[in-house]
Protein backbone atom coordinates (compact mmCIF):
# COMPACT_ATOMS: atom_id res chain seq x y z
CA UNK A 1 0.00 0.00 0.00
CA UNK A 2 1.44 3.01 -1.42
CA UNK A 3 1.83 6.59 1.61
CA UNK A 4 -1.76 8.41 -0.11
CA UNK A 5 -3.42 5.00 0.27
CA UNK A 6 -2.22 4.65 3.95
CA UNK A 7 -2.93 8.38 4.28
CA UNK A 8 -6.59 8.29 3.10
CA UNK A 9 -7.31 5.34 5.10
CA UNK A 10 -6.14 6.61 8.36
CA UNK A 11 -8.60 9.42 8.08
CA UNK A 12 -11.11 6.99 8.17
CA UNK A 13 -9.87 5.77 11.18
CA UNK A 14 -9.61 9.08 12.78
CA UNK A 15 -13.11 9.78 11.90
CA UNK A 16 -14.10 7.08 13.10
CA UNK A 17 -12.85 7.07 16.42
CA UNK A 18 -13.99 10.01 16.87
CA UNK A 19 -17.72 8.69 16.22
CA UNK A 20 -17.50 11.34 12.60
CA UNK A 21 -17.08 8.83 9.94
CA UNK A 22 -20.30 8.50 8.08
CA UNK A 23 -20.99 5.88 4.79
CA UNK A 24 -21.06 9.08 2.33
CA UNK A 25 -17.10 9.45 3.86
CA UNK A 26 -16.46 5.82 3.39
CA UNK A 27 -17.51 5.66 -0.34
CA UNK A 28 -15.67 8.62 -1.50
CA UNK A 29 -12.66 7.40 -0.10
CA UNK A 30 -13.38 4.37 -1.57
CA UNK A 31 -13.83 5.55 -4.85
CA UNK A 32 -10.47 7.68 -4.54
CA UNK A 33 -8.44 4.47 -3.79
CA UNK A 34 -9.75 2.94 -6.63
CA UNK A 35 -8.95 5.90 -8.76
CA UNK A 36 -5.55 6.53 -6.86
CA UNK A 37 -3.04 5.18 -9.81
CA UNK A 38 -3.00 2.13 -11.62
CA UNK A 39 -1.63 -1.11 -10.68
CA UNK A 40 0.29 -3.02 -12.29
CA UNK A 41 1.69 -6.59 -13.49
CA UNK A 42 5.54 -6.65 -12.30
CA UNK A 43 7.64 -9.51 -14.30
CA UNK A 44 11.33 -10.70 -13.97
CA UNK A 45 13.08 -13.03 -16.07
CA UNK A 46 16.03 -14.66 -14.80
CA UNK A 47 17.36 -17.38 -17.14
CA UNK A 48 19.83 -20.21 -14.96
CA UNK A 49 21.74 -22.67 -15.68
CA UNK A 50 19.60 -25.60 -14.23
CA UNK A 51 16.42 -25.87 -13.32
CA UNK A 52 17.04 -25.76 -9.69
CA UNK A 53 15.52 -22.55 -8.20
CA UNK A 54 18.93 -21.96 -6.53
CA UNK A 55 21.26 -21.81 -9.56
CA UNK A 56 22.59 -18.71 -10.48
CA UNK A 57 21.04 -16.60 -12.94
CA UNK A 58 23.29 -15.72 -16.23
CA UNK A 59 20.51 -13.43 -18.28
CA UNK A 60 17.84 -10.96 -16.32
CA UNK A 61 15.37 -8.34 -17.16
CA UNK A 62 12.14 -6.93 -15.43
CA UNK A 63 9.23 -5.03 -16.09
CA UNK A 64 8.64 -2.33 -12.95
CA UNK A 65 5.99 -0.06 -12.85
CA UNK A 66 5.27 -1.00 -17.05
CA UNK A 67 8.62 0.09 -17.10
CA UNK A 68 10.99 -2.52 -19.12
CA UNK A 69 14.70 -2.65 -17.88
CA UNK A 70 17.39 -5.33 -18.62
CA UNK A 71 18.68 -4.35 -15.24
CA UNK A 72 22.63 -3.78 -14.17
CA UNK A 73 25.24 -4.24 -16.95
CA UNK A 74 26.96 -5.82 -13.72
CA UNK A 75 25.88 -8.67 -13.07
CA UNK A 76 27.19 -8.71 -9.55
CA UNK A 77 24.54 -5.37 -9.03
CA UNK A 78 21.48 -7.79 -10.35
CA UNK A 79 18.33 -7.42 -7.65
CA UNK A 80 18.76 -11.11 -7.73
CA UNK A 81 21.24 -13.87 -8.03
CA UNK A 82 18.18 -16.89 -8.15
CA UNK A 83 15.17 -17.49 -8.18
CA UNK A 84 14.92 -18.12 -4.73
CA UNK A 85 16.01 -15.02 -3.92
CA UNK A 86 13.24 -13.53 -5.81
CA UNK A 87 10.87 -15.69 -4.61
CA UNK A 88 11.64 -14.60 -0.54
CA UNK A 89 11.47 -11.10 -1.41
CA UNK A 90 7.97 -11.49 -2.50
CA UNK A 91 7.88 -12.76 -6.08
CA UNK A 92 5.76 -15.62 -7.51
CA UNK A 93 6.63 -18.18 -10.15
CA UNK A 94 4.54 -17.40 -13.21
CA UNK A 95 5.86 -20.67 -15.43
CA UNK A 96 8.79 -22.25 -14.86
CA UNK A 97 11.23 -23.76 -17.16
CA UNK A 98 9.83 -24.88 -20.01
CA UNK A 99 11.24 -28.42 -21.13
CA UNK A 100 8.69 -29.75 -23.00
CA UNK A 101 10.44 -28.40 -26.47
CA UNK A 102 13.88 -30.02 -25.62
CA UNK A 103 13.97 -32.98 -27.78
CA UNK A 104 17.71 -32.69 -29.16
CA UNK A 105 20.96 -33.52 -26.42
CA UNK A 106 23.17 -31.92 -29.26
CA UNK A 107 21.69 -28.76 -28.95
CA UNK A 108 22.05 -25.84 -25.95
CA UNK A 109 18.41 -23.62 -26.76
CA UNK A 110 18.56 -19.92 -25.89
CA UNK A 111 19.73 -19.14 -22.75
CA UNK A 112 19.04 -22.58 -20.75
CA UNK A 113 15.89 -22.41 -17.89
CA UNK A 114 14.06 -19.32 -18.27
CA UNK A 115 12.20 -18.70 -15.17
CA UNK A 116 9.27 -16.06 -15.26
CA UNK A 117 8.27 -14.52 -11.79
CA UNK A 118 5.36 -11.56 -11.30
CA UNK A 119 4.32 -9.73 -8.57
CA UNK A 120 1.83 -6.20 -8.38
CA UNK A 121 3.13 -3.16 -7.47
CA UNK B 1 34.04 -9.95 -57.28
CA UNK B 2 36.51 -12.04 -55.70
CA UNK B 3 39.30 -12.07 -52.94
CA UNK B 4 43.13 -11.49 -54.97
CA UNK B 5 45.72 -14.00 -53.99
CA UNK B 6 46.64 -12.53 -50.68
CA UNK B 7 48.31 -14.79 -47.62
CA UNK B 8 46.76 -15.31 -44.78
CA UNK B 9 47.26 -14.03 -41.41
CA UNK B 10 45.60 -16.20 -38.67
CA UNK B 11 47.67 -18.90 -36.84
CA UNK B 12 45.75 -22.00 -35.84
CA UNK B 13 45.10 -20.58 -32.35
CA UNK B 14 43.32 -17.28 -33.80
CA UNK B 15 41.36 -19.80 -36.15
CA UNK B 16 40.50 -21.38 -32.24
CA UNK B 17 39.69 -18.42 -30.46
CA UNK B 18 37.13 -17.49 -33.79
CA UNK B 19 35.57 -20.95 -32.96
CA UNK B 20 35.15 -20.36 -29.54
CA UNK B 21 34.24 -16.79 -29.57
CA UNK B 22 32.50 -16.49 -32.69
CA UNK B 23 33.91 -13.48 -33.42
CA UNK B 24 37.14 -11.71 -34.06
CA UNK B 25 38.08 -7.87 -33.01
CA UNK B 26 40.78 -6.29 -35.30
CA UNK B 27 41.05 -3.07 -33.30
CA UNK B 28 41.56 0.36 -35.91
CA UNK B 29 43.38 -1.66 -38.83
CA UNK B 30 41.72 0.85 -41.35
CA UNK B 31 43.63 4.19 -41.40
CA UNK B 32 42.31 7.41 -39.90
CA UNK B 33 41.67 9.42 -43.67
CA UNK B 34 39.81 6.67 -44.73
CA UNK B 35 37.26 6.15 -41.95
CA UNK B 36 36.97 10.35 -42.39
CA UNK B 37 36.37 9.59 -45.85
CA UNK B 38 33.77 6.74 -45.32
CA UNK B 39 31.97 9.43 -42.71
CA UNK B 40 32.21 12.04 -45.29
CA UNK B 41 30.50 9.76 -47.84
CA UNK B 42 27.32 8.90 -45.55
CA UNK B 43 27.36 12.24 -44.60
CA UNK B 44 25.92 13.04 -48.56
CA UNK B 45 23.82 10.75 -48.80
CA UNK B 46 20.17 11.77 -48.57
CA UNK B 47 19.73 9.45 -45.90
CA UNK B 48 21.43 11.38 -43.72
CA UNK B 49 20.12 13.39 -40.95
CA UNK B 50 17.01 10.85 -40.83
CA UNK B 51 16.01 9.66 -37.35
CA UNK B 52 18.31 6.74 -37.74
CA UNK B 53 18.22 2.77 -38.47
CA UNK B 54 19.62 0.63 -40.72
CA UNK B 55 19.77 1.35 -44.60
CA UNK B 56 21.20 -0.56 -47.61
CA UNK B 57 24.43 1.57 -48.81
CA UNK B 58 25.78 0.09 -51.86
CA UNK B 59 27.18 3.08 -53.32
CA UNK B 60 30.38 2.95 -50.88
CA UNK B 61 30.72 -0.51 -52.48
CA UNK B 62 30.95 1.17 -55.79
CA UNK B 63 34.19 3.13 -54.94
CA UNK B 64 37.30 1.58 -55.83
CA UNK B 65 38.95 3.64 -52.66
CA UNK B 66 36.83 1.37 -50.30
CA UNK B 67 37.19 -1.47 -51.75
CA UNK B 68 41.22 -1.39 -51.61
CA UNK B 69 41.33 0.03 -48.56
CA UNK B 70 37.96 -1.50 -46.56
CA UNK B 71 37.02 -4.78 -47.82
CA UNK B 72 40.28 -5.93 -49.12
CA UNK B 73 42.29 -4.03 -46.04
CA UNK B 74 44.99 -6.45 -45.27
CA UNK B 75 44.63 -7.37 -42.31
CA UNK B 76 41.10 -7.97 -42.34
CA UNK B 77 41.36 -9.82 -45.80
CA UNK B 78 44.03 -11.64 -44.62
CA UNK B 79 41.67 -12.89 -41.69
CA UNK B 80 38.92 -13.72 -44.47
CA UNK B 81 41.12 -15.69 -45.98
CA UNK B 82 42.36 -17.53 -43.32
CA UNK B 83 38.43 -18.10 -42.79
CA UNK B 84 36.96 -18.81 -45.88
CA UNK B 85 39.93 -19.70 -48.33
CA UNK B 86 40.97 -18.54 -51.48
CA UNK B 87 38.80 -17.02 -54.09
CA UNK B 88 36.29 -15.54 -51.60
CA UNK B 89 33.73 -13.37 -52.93
CA UNK B 90 33.59 -9.65 -51.63
CA UNK B 91 30.37 -8.26 -50.30
CA UNK B 92 27.45 -7.78 -52.63
CA UNK B 93 25.28 -5.72 -50.15
CA UNK B 94 26.29 -3.34 -47.30
CA UNK B 95 24.37 -2.10 -44.85
CA UNK B 96 24.85 1.31 -42.52
CA UNK B 97 22.93 0.38 -39.21
CA UNK B 98 23.26 3.99 -38.08
CA UNK B 99 21.93 5.30 -34.61
CA UNK B 100 20.54 8.72 -33.72
CA UNK B 101 21.97 8.77 -29.91
CA UNK B 102 21.16 8.48 -27.27
CA UNK B 103 18.58 6.01 -28.15
CA UNK B 104 17.51 2.03 -25.95
CA UNK B 105 19.28 -0.85 -26.26
CA UNK B 106 18.06 -2.73 -29.24
CA UNK B 107 16.28 -6.46 -28.34
CA UNK B 108 18.85 -9.76 -28.87
CA UNK B 109 18.65 -11.22 -31.91
CA UNK B 110 20.70 -13.39 -34.46
CA UNK B 111 20.19 -11.90 -37.97
CA UNK B 112 17.45 -13.86 -40.80
CA UNK B 113 18.30 -16.72 -42.45
CA UNK B 114 21.19 -17.89 -39.76
CA UNK B 115 21.69 -21.34 -39.65
CA UNK B 116 23.65 -22.73 -36.62
CA UNK B 117 26.16 -25.53 -37.32
CA UNK B 118 29.73 -26.18 -37.55
CA UNK B 119 30.31 -24.67 -40.97
CA UNK B 120 31.49 -21.61 -41.77
CA UNK B 121 30.70 -20.31 -45.06
CA UNK B 122 30.15 -16.95 -44.97
CA UNK B 123 31.68 -14.03 -42.84
CA UNK B 124 29.20 -11.57 -40.84
CA UNK B 125 31.49 -8.75 -40.59
CA UNK B 126 30.52 -5.06 -38.45
CA UNK B 127 33.02 -1.56 -39.61
CA UNK B 128 32.96 1.41 -37.52
CA UNK B 129 34.28 4.33 -39.51
CA UNK B 130 34.07 6.73 -36.22
CA UNK B 131 35.16 5.96 -32.63
CA UNK B 132 32.45 4.26 -31.25
CA UNK B 133 33.14 4.28 -27.16
CA UNK B 134 30.57 2.81 -24.80
CA UNK B 135 28.38 6.03 -24.45
CA UNK B 136 27.58 5.81 -28.49
CA UNK B 137 25.96 2.32 -28.17
CA UNK B 138 28.70 -0.31 -30.04
CA UNK B 139 27.24 -3.17 -30.94
CA UNK B 140 27.24 -5.94 -27.97
CA UNK B 141 27.76 -9.78 -29.09
CA UNK B 142 27.27 -13.12 -26.72
CA UNK B 143 30.38 -14.95 -27.11
CA UNK B 144 30.25 -18.44 -28.22
CA UNK B 145 26.31 -17.72 -28.71
CA UNK B 146 26.71 -18.78 -32.34
CA UNK B 147 25.74 -22.65 -30.80
CA UNK B 148 23.54 -21.74 -28.88
CA UNK B 149 20.30 -22.34 -30.79
CA UNK B 150 17.09 -19.85 -30.81
CA UNK B 151 14.67 -18.54 -33.00
CA UNK B 152 15.09 -14.21 -33.30
CA UNK B 153 11.43 -13.38 -32.43
CA UNK B 154 12.01 -15.77 -29.28
CA UNK B 155 15.24 -13.69 -27.78
CA UNK B 156 13.70 -10.52 -27.93
CA UNK B 157 12.49 -10.26 -23.94
CA UNK B 158 16.16 -10.89 -22.95
CA UNK B 159 17.72 -8.32 -21.12
CA UNK B 160 21.49 -8.26 -19.43
CA UNK B 161 23.27 -11.62 -20.27
CA UNK B 162 26.28 -12.53 -17.94
CA UNK B 163 29.95 -12.89 -20.33
CA UNK B 164 27.94 -10.05 -23.30
CA UNK B 165 30.82 -7.81 -24.39
CA UNK B 166 30.50 -4.41 -25.60
CA UNK B 167 32.21 -3.41 -29.00
CA UNK B 168 33.82 -0.31 -28.40
CA UNK B 169 36.38 0.32 -30.80
CA UNK B 170 38.49 3.22 -31.80
CA UNK B 171 37.74 3.89 -35.51
CA UNK B 172 38.78 1.92 -38.32
CA UNK B 173 38.06 -1.28 -36.41
CA UNK B 174 36.32 -4.40 -38.04
CA UNK B 175 34.73 -7.23 -36.44
CA UNK B 176 34.62 -10.73 -38.47
CA UNK B 177 31.84 -13.22 -36.90
CA UNK B 178 29.89 -16.01 -37.37
CA UNK B 179 26.87 -15.29 -38.56
CA UNK B 180 24.18 -16.71 -36.11
CA UNK B 181 25.97 -14.92 -33.36
CA UNK B 182 23.67 -12.97 -30.68
CA UNK B 183 24.09 -8.86 -30.72
CA UNK B 184 22.05 -5.86 -30.58
CA UNK B 185 22.72 -2.33 -30.26
CA UNK B 186 23.95 -1.31 -26.81
CA UNK B 187 22.15 1.78 -25.17
CA UNK B 188 23.93 5.02 -26.09
CA UNK B 189 24.02 7.96 -23.47
CA UNK B 190 25.60 10.28 -25.07
CA UNK B 191 24.01 12.54 -28.21
CA UNK B 192 25.66 12.09 -31.99
CA UNK B 193 25.26 9.67 -34.63
CA UNK B 194 27.05 6.29 -35.07
CA UNK B 195 27.10 4.37 -37.98
CA UNK B 196 28.26 0.49 -38.20
CA UNK B 197 28.59 -0.99 -41.62
CA UNK B 198 27.52 -4.50 -41.79
CA UNK B 199 28.56 -6.49 -45.18
CA UNK B 200 29.54 -10.13 -45.90
CA UNK B 201 32.25 -12.50 -47.41
CA UNK B 202 31.34 -15.71 -49.10
CA UNK B 203 33.16 -18.92 -49.10
CA UNK B 204 33.99 -20.83 -52.94
CA UNK B 205 36.57 -23.23 -52.17
CA UNK B 206 36.16 -25.97 -50.08
CA UNK B 207 37.65 -25.72 -46.67
CA UNK B 208 41.32 -26.79 -45.52
CA UNK B 209 43.69 -25.98 -42.96
CA UNK B 210 45.24 -23.11 -44.95
CA UNK B 211 46.38 -20.38 -42.67
CA UNK B 212 49.58 -19.71 -40.09
CA UNK B 213 49.82 -23.45 -38.83
CA UNK B 214 51.99 -23.68 -35.67
CA UNK B 215 54.13 -26.46 -35.53
CA UNK B 216 53.29 -27.12 -31.89
CA UNK B 217 49.24 -27.06 -32.41
CA UNK B 218 48.42 -30.50 -31.52
CA UNK B 219 45.72 -31.01 -33.77
CA UNK B 220 45.87 -34.51 -33.30
CA UNK B 221 43.85 -34.79 -30.43
CA UNK B 222 43.28 -30.84 -29.45
CA UNK B 223 44.86 -31.23 -25.52
CA UNK B 224 45.78 -27.88 -25.99
CA UNK B 225 41.80 -27.00 -26.54
CA UNK B 226 40.37 -28.83 -23.87
CA UNK B 227 43.13 -27.44 -21.73
CA UNK B 228 42.37 -23.88 -22.48
CA UNK B 229 38.09 -23.93 -22.95
CA UNK B 230 37.24 -25.78 -19.64
CA UNK B 231 34.82 -24.40 -17.75
CA UNK B 232 34.85 -21.64 -20.35
CA UNK B 233 31.94 -22.16 -22.28
CA UNK B 234 29.17 -20.17 -23.70
CA UNK B 235 26.65 -18.51 -21.58
CA UNK B 236 23.40 -20.89 -21.33
CA UNK B 237 25.52 -23.83 -22.74
CA UNK B 238 25.50 -27.80 -21.35
CA UNK B 239 28.76 -28.73 -19.97
CA UNK B 240 31.36 -29.85 -22.83
CA UNK B 241 28.75 -29.25 -25.15
CA UNK B 242 30.71 -25.66 -26.21
CA UNK B 243 33.97 -28.51 -26.75
CA UNK B 244 32.43 -30.30 -28.53
CA UNK B 245 31.02 -27.91 -31.10
CA UNK B 246 34.30 -25.66 -30.96
CA UNK B 247 35.84 -28.60 -32.13
CA UNK B 248 33.90 -29.76 -34.99
CA UNK B 249 34.26 -26.20 -36.30
CA UNK B 250 37.68 -26.16 -36.24
CA UNK B 251 37.48 -29.78 -37.91
CA UNK B 252 35.54 -28.37 -40.62
CA UNK B 253 37.67 -25.67 -41.65
CA UNK B 254 40.81 -27.49 -41.38
CA UNK B 255 38.65 -29.75 -43.86
CA UNK B 256 38.94 -32.72 -41.88
CA UNK B 257 35.46 -33.01 -40.65
CA UNK B 258 35.87 -37.27 -41.95
CA UNK B 259 38.25 -37.71 -38.58
CA UNK B 260 35.88 -35.89 -36.60
CA UNK B 261 34.05 -38.93 -35.48
CA UNK B 262 37.19 -41.07 -34.89
CA UNK B 263 38.83 -38.36 -32.61
CA UNK B 264 36.03 -38.50 -30.52
CA UNK B 265 35.95 -41.99 -29.98
CA UNK B 266 33.01 -42.81 -32.83
CA UNK B 267 29.64 -43.18 -31.56
CA UNK B 268 31.26 -42.62 -27.87
CA UNK B 269 30.16 -39.42 -27.50
CA UNK B 270 28.63 -37.61 -25.35
CA UNK B 271 30.89 -39.72 -23.06
CA UNK B 272 30.63 -37.39 -19.85
CA UNK B 273 34.08 -36.29 -20.35
CA UNK B 274 36.57 -35.23 -23.21
CA UNK B 275 38.47 -37.56 -25.28
CA UNK B 276 41.83 -36.85 -24.06
CA UNK B 277 40.69 -38.66 -21.52
CA UNK B 278 39.17 -41.77 -23.33
CA UNK B 279 40.98 -44.90 -23.01
CA UNK B 280 43.61 -45.70 -25.55
CA UNK B 281 42.56 -47.16 -28.97
CA UNK B 282 38.98 -46.32 -28.11
CA UNK B 283 37.14 -45.68 -31.70
CA UNK B 284 40.28 -47.18 -33.52
CA UNK B 285 38.21 -50.51 -34.29
CA UNK B 286 36.43 -51.06 -37.26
Amino acid sequence: MNDLKRQRVEQCIERFRHGELTEEQLRRTLEDLARSEPRYQDLLYLQTGSTSLNSSAHGMAILLNGELSDGPADPEDWPYKTPLEAIRDGWRVLQFPNMALIMDESKAYGLGCEFILERWS
Amino acid sequence: MRIPDIAPTLSDTQMLDFCRQGFLVLESVVADEINERVCEFIGRQPYAGGNGGAFEDKGLLEQAWFVEHVLLNPQAAGAVRSLLGKNASLPTWMYNHQARCPKAAQTWHRDGCSRYGHQVNHLQVFYYPQDTPLELGPTEVLPGSHFLFNLGPLMGHYGTIKGSVPTAAPAGTIFLTAYPIWHRRAASTTQGLRHMLKYLYWRREPPRRDWLIEPDFALADLNDLENSLYGRGATGQDQFQYWHDIARMFYWLAGMQENFAAFLGADGWPMGHPPRRKPEGFGAHP
